[in-house]
């Protein structure tokens, strides 16, 4: 590695082979030799990377039914996206190390319905169908940044520009330019 | 310091850099804590008598930026984001997880922050360098900080302070107090007594 200026062309993942249903733009990199660990998803076009990302250390962790778009020019840290349904992200997003983006809370909130995942979830469990659980959309816009150690949970929608501060828990919608911070996080101010 | 330095008990075929002074009594890990590190500073790292850097540290330093660990400073698994000044005290003690950052590494200006993505995008080495101002981190002597806990960039935490597990420092933190909660607020006093003898 070195900050040399040698153009980067066509999208590759460094330590192994993309699973065919990944598709990345020219000039994206994605590294670290666990990043399709978690893949599970069978969608089609389960993921789909623009160009001149830059994807170091990423978990791409998505369920069956799991599908994520990430726009041009994003560049990720060791981020960790969690995705059973959809997570939608735009051009110029940045997110910071450790952070995670999950669109389940991957378990039922009912308690009866709690032990029956539980027990499907088990090594007796085989075959045995879960009960549902809910999934909410992530949609992260353009230009947002979100620092590291954060977390950003289901149904959640980030406007354009919006700045997630280190650490923030973001339990609802983040209006455009808004900074945020803090668990739950709330708005702090605005981007210039 | 030529030849490279490597160590005996090291997983990774890694080397300390030129620029980072170790203590003969100190202790790193693991070089893979420095796979990051990028300083041309004279002395990009010190590390004091008796400190130690343990798996799971990542001095994630660049071009410009100074980290020093005083004297028996344990640091067990922090991510040091620094490209200008992280001072982490005599006796502290920092967990895993944590973050101490010195900047955001990038403008909080929209077009800015766009021009660097797009500049290192063309880059082999992907590391962003600047556009985001640098504000020095200070860690005081004798300072407890519990995991997966982020300080700002900017922020003094005072001798003998203590910050709770998963907390975001974004203030001073005065010394002899307990801080927690994200933000983190004022818990309580400490005793200011430091001698045990």
């Amino acid at each position: 590695m070195s900050d040399a200026n040698h153009p980067v062309s066509g999208g590759r993942w460094l330590d192994g082979e993309l699973p065919a249903n990944v598709s990345v733009g020219d000039g994206s990199i994605l590294t670290a030799d666990y990043a399709f660990k978690r893949f599970r998803s069978r969608a089609g076009r389960a993921l789909v990377i623009g160009g001149h990302c830059t994807m170091d250390g990423v978990h791409f962790a998505l369920g069956e039914k799991g599908t994520v778009r990430i726009g041009d020019h994003c560049y990720f840290t060791n981020a960790v996206l969690l995705c059973e349904r959809e997570l939608v992200i735009g051009d110029y997003v940045v997110i910071g190390w450790n952070t995670t983006i999950a669109d389940t809370d991957f378990h039922p909130l009912a308690p009866a319905e709690r032990i029956a995942d539980a027990v499907a979830c088990s090594p007796l469990g085989k075959g045995r169908p879960r009960p549902g659980i809910e999934c909410r959309p992530v949609v992260i816009e353009d230009d947002v940044w979100i620092g590291p150690n954060a977390t950003i949970l289901k149904g959640v929608r980030i406007g354009t520009g919006a700045f997630i501060e280190a650490g923030a828990l973001v339990t609802r919608d983040v209006p455009a330019r808004a900074r945020v911070l803090g668990n739950p996080a709330v708005v702090v101010g605005e981007m210039p | 310091m030529s030849g490279g330095r490597t160590l005996s008990w090291d997983w990774y075929p890694g080397e300390i850099p030129e620029n980072v002074i170790v203590d003969e009594t100190a202790y790193v890990e693991t070089t893979f804590s420095f796979h990051l590190y990028r300083s041309r500073a004279p002395q990009g790292i010190v590390m004091g008598r008796g400190a130690s850097a343990y798996l799971g540290t990542m001095f994630d330093v660049g071009p410009n930026g100074r980290v020093s660990l005083g004297a028996y400073a344990l640091v067990h698994g922090a991510r040091i984001i620094c490209d200008r000044e992280i001072v982490i005290g005599d006796f502290a003690l920092i967990s895993w997880n944590v973050v101490l950052m010195d900047s955001h590494r990038l403008s909080f200006d929209r077009e800015r922050r766009r021009e660097e993505l797009r500049r290192v995008a063309r880059t082999d080495g992907r590391r962003l360098e600047g556009g985001g101002e640098c504000r020095p981190v200070r860690i005081g002597r004798n300072v407890w900080i519990g995991f997966d806990v982020c300080v700002l960039p900017g922020v003094t935490i005072g001798e003998g302070a203590v910050v709770g597990a998963r907390s975001v420092v974004t203030e001073d933190v005065r010394p002899f107090t307990v801080v927690a909660g994200n933000p983190a607020h004022f818990v309580r006093e400490l005793d200011s007594t430091t001698s045990h003898e």
